[in-house]
């Protein structure tokens, strides 16, 4: 495969992790401004770990979703019993301040002869632990898919578990998923930490990607898009930020068709959509007439299999 | 089963619920009435807990629950509809059914996973039951936003009901029906009687209300100005004027 | 519970044996950057040096490619790297990079032939 097809391919695969991150909470109705931050807390987690302590890569990605999700529980405990604009505000708030606590953070040893670690806003560069053991760039692409199929798996199937349909009614209506017996806080609280684990893996494969991070990676920028990818794609599936992902990085990023104006063509993409169809490309009704089609070219039900048999 | 001690709610000068006492016995069916703006919404949601009330107290069964949040209150067996149907309308119907399913021992009912990603046969059956009781069987699979108005309104009623509730709140479920409809309703209901659950009915249709409550408060300006069987309230002097003071009789 | 935690932890040591901890030591490369504007827009010319971290030795016989990379926006500038040439004393490579705005960059120059490695270069592009 090309050099520049692996390259552009393992990007889109990384950033979905954050689009799939904010996909998540945008299920639950809350609209996050913060998912960069905990891609940043992945990348420097699982990063430190497998270049200055010596871990390996596996390790230190699952330090990473923890660092991710432990972290966003933090910054959920004060943030999500608030509503709309002001969990937003919050969110973007506490992302920044994360981002300027890594622009002060400073943690570096000598890796032969050479400092290696966080340095502010100099940023973390000698993450090399892909190329110290000789994995390929199309290997490494390869582990960063499987992740992500596995990311895609789970989240397939938690969209048909309770927790996943509750996720879905508490973004619907909240009072009536109250009043259908659901403990609101305590499931944006598991939604917020199974979102934070997603961004802080992404983040990782990010660091071991490129080798290098630094503070400026996780500004706003990043997080407003991961949004916008769940927002054009769709929100009636997993799949739909993948489709965001991929029609701002494949299709506007990577092609010289819009060069230097791929913004104003995303912005503009964004602003339609939001108007014509505010829940994305994928929404909820696309993804249900794709089933009832299944369900009428396959004779078994698909719905009742899925419903379990007694 | 319900009872409202002194149960009060203001809005800044507003007392839209004032100081109301109010006994629902096990398996009764009690009317709620009143003019627009009486307080009858205000009482559904400081039962269910959806804001404190600024005093008194709500009793299910003899416990005090005015303070314990609303997925508590469900799962003690309170269940409710709204004035303004409220459905889940990117879910299907039956996915709408299934998360209000909410009985214990359907918890207890299958394996894990088998709960979390479906039902155990028990409680798909129940919800076989409820849709079929509703005459909703056909459109299990169709998402509730694409439903007709009266196919929605049945599908909160049966939506409430799958959460096998032993209190049910039933906000003016018939607003915007038309005169075969409310004859449905009143069969189900009385067909509801049957199985011994308790029902709060809030309704502006004074007919519905006569045909089915054990009795009937009435409610005027967040007050409590009568309480008793359907026909001694339909004589009530008070609640005739309060009645015609406004045009809402029906 | 028990049947989970003993699932994860079999995962966790079946996939550090697939990846496992860094063993073999590469030569690390360390790399001195410097770009110049050309009269052509947005383009630029990069001179390059390239040592080994730990001897101090200029890198030859390898091959240097040159990506570049938006921090601000990571991952979703995609330039198609170019691959520098060796020029002048051993050790230098010169490539030219065509941008596709002006602002901070990430170079990327990824190293290959005798060893691999990748070294990561943050310069301004523009005029401020």
């Amino acid at each position: 495969m090309d050099d520049h097809v692996v390259s552009v391919l393992s990007n889109i695969g990384v950033i979905s992790f954050v689009a799939l991150s904010a996909y998540l909470l945008l299920l639950t109705g809350e609209i996050s401004f913060g998912q960069q931050a905990f891609f940043g807390i992945g990348a420097y987690a699982a990063a430190i770990a497998t270049a200055m302590w010596g871990w390996p890569l596996a390790a230190g990605l699952m330090l990473g979703a923890l660092a991710g999700a432990s972290s966003a529980l933090l910054v959920g405990l004060p943030t999500l019993r608030l509503h709309g604009l002001y969990f937003a505000v919050a969110t973007l708030a506490f992302a920044e301040m994360i981002r300027i606590l890594l622009e002060l953070f400073h943690y570096q040893v000598a890796v032969d002869g050479e400092l290696v670690g966080p340095n502010g806003t100099d940023g973390f560069g000698g993450i090399r632990y892909v190329f110290q053991n000789k994995i390929g760039a199309f290997e490494y692409m390869l582990l960063i898919y499987t992740l992500l199929a596995t990311a895609l798996a789970g989240l397939w199937l938690l969209e048909r578990s309770r927790l996943g349909v509750a996720f879905r009614m508490i973004g619907g209506d909240e009072t009536l998923a109250k009043t259908s017996g659901i403990a609101i806080t305590r499931h944006r609280m598991i939604a917020a930490a199974l979102a934070g684990a997603l961004a802080g893996i992404g983040g990782g494969l990010y660091a071991h990607l490129t080798t290098y991070i630094e503070p400026r990676i996780f500004d706003i920028m990043l997080g407003v898009h991961a949004l916008a990818y769940g927002l054009i794609g769709g929100l009636g599936t997993a799949l739909g930020p993948l489709l965001g992902v991929l029609i701002d990085i494949g299709l506007l990023g990577s092609t010289r068709l819009f060069s230097g104006y791929r913004m104003i063509v995303f912005g503009g993409l964004v602003a339609v959509l939001l108007i014509f169809r505010p829940r994305g490309l994928l929404n909820e009704e696309m993804v249900h007439r794709i089933g009832s089609f299944w369900r009428r070219v396959w004779p078994t039900d698909p719905s009742q299999k899925s419903h379990g048999k007694t | 089963m319900l009872e409202l001690s002194g149960l009060s709610k203001h809005f800044g000068g507003v007392r839209a619920v004032d100081g109301v006492n109010l006994k629902v016995g096990r398996g009764d069916i009690v009317g709620l009435i009143g003019p627009n703006g009486s307080g009858k919404s205000t009482i559904v949601n400081l039962i269910c807990g959806l804001f404190p009330p600024t005093a008194g107290n709500v009793l299910l069964a003899g416990k005090d629950i005015t303070s314990l949040p609303t997925h508590i209150r469900v799962g003690m067996g309170i269940a409710r509809t709204f004035q303004n149907i409220r459905l889940f309308g990117q879910l299907s119907v039956w996915q709408n059914l299934w998360v209000a399913q909410n009985s214990d021992q359907h918890r207890k009912d299958g394996s894990f996973l088998k709960r979390w990603l479906g039902a155990p046969g028990a409680a798909r059956a129940e919800i076989d039951r409820t849709l079929e009781f509703f005459n909703l069987e056909k459109k299990r699979d169709e998402l509730a936003a694409n439903l007709s108005f009266g196919e929605q309104r049945r599908l909160e009623m049966a939506r409430a009901l799958a959460a096998n509730p032993s209190l049910l709140l039933l906000d003016e479920p018939a607003a915007g029906m038309n005169a075969e409809e409310i004859e449905q309703l009143d069969e189900r209901i009385r067909t509801l009687r049957k199985t011994g659950i308790t029902i709060l009915l809030i309704e502006h249709h004074m007919e519905l209300v006569m045909a089915v409550t054990d009795r009937v408060a009435v409610l005027n300006f967040g007050q409590k100005i009568a309480d008793g069987g359907p026909a001694e309230i339909q004589a009530n002097p008070q609640v005739r004027e309060a009645y015609l003071g406004s045009s809402n009789v029906k | 519970m028990k049947k989970t935690a003993m699932l994860s932890a079999a995962a966790f040591i079946g996939i550090n044996l697939v990846f496992p901890a860094a063993a073999a030591q590469n030569i690390r490369a360390k790399a001195d950057v410097v770009c110049e504007p050309t009269k052509e827009n947005l383009t630029y010319d990069c001179k390059i040096k390239l040592v080994d971290a730990r001897t101090n030795a200029p890198l030859t016989g390898v091959t240097l490619t040159v990506g570049a990379d938006m921090p601000s926006m990571p991952g979703v500038h995609n330039l198609r790297s170019v691959i520098a040439q060796a020029q002048g004393d051993p050790g230098n490579y010169r490539a030219i990079l065509e941008l596709e705005m002006t602002g901070v960059w990430a170079l990327r120059l990824d190293i290959t032939g005798a060893t691999r490695d990748r070294v990561v270069k943050v310069l301004r592009f523009g005029d401020d």
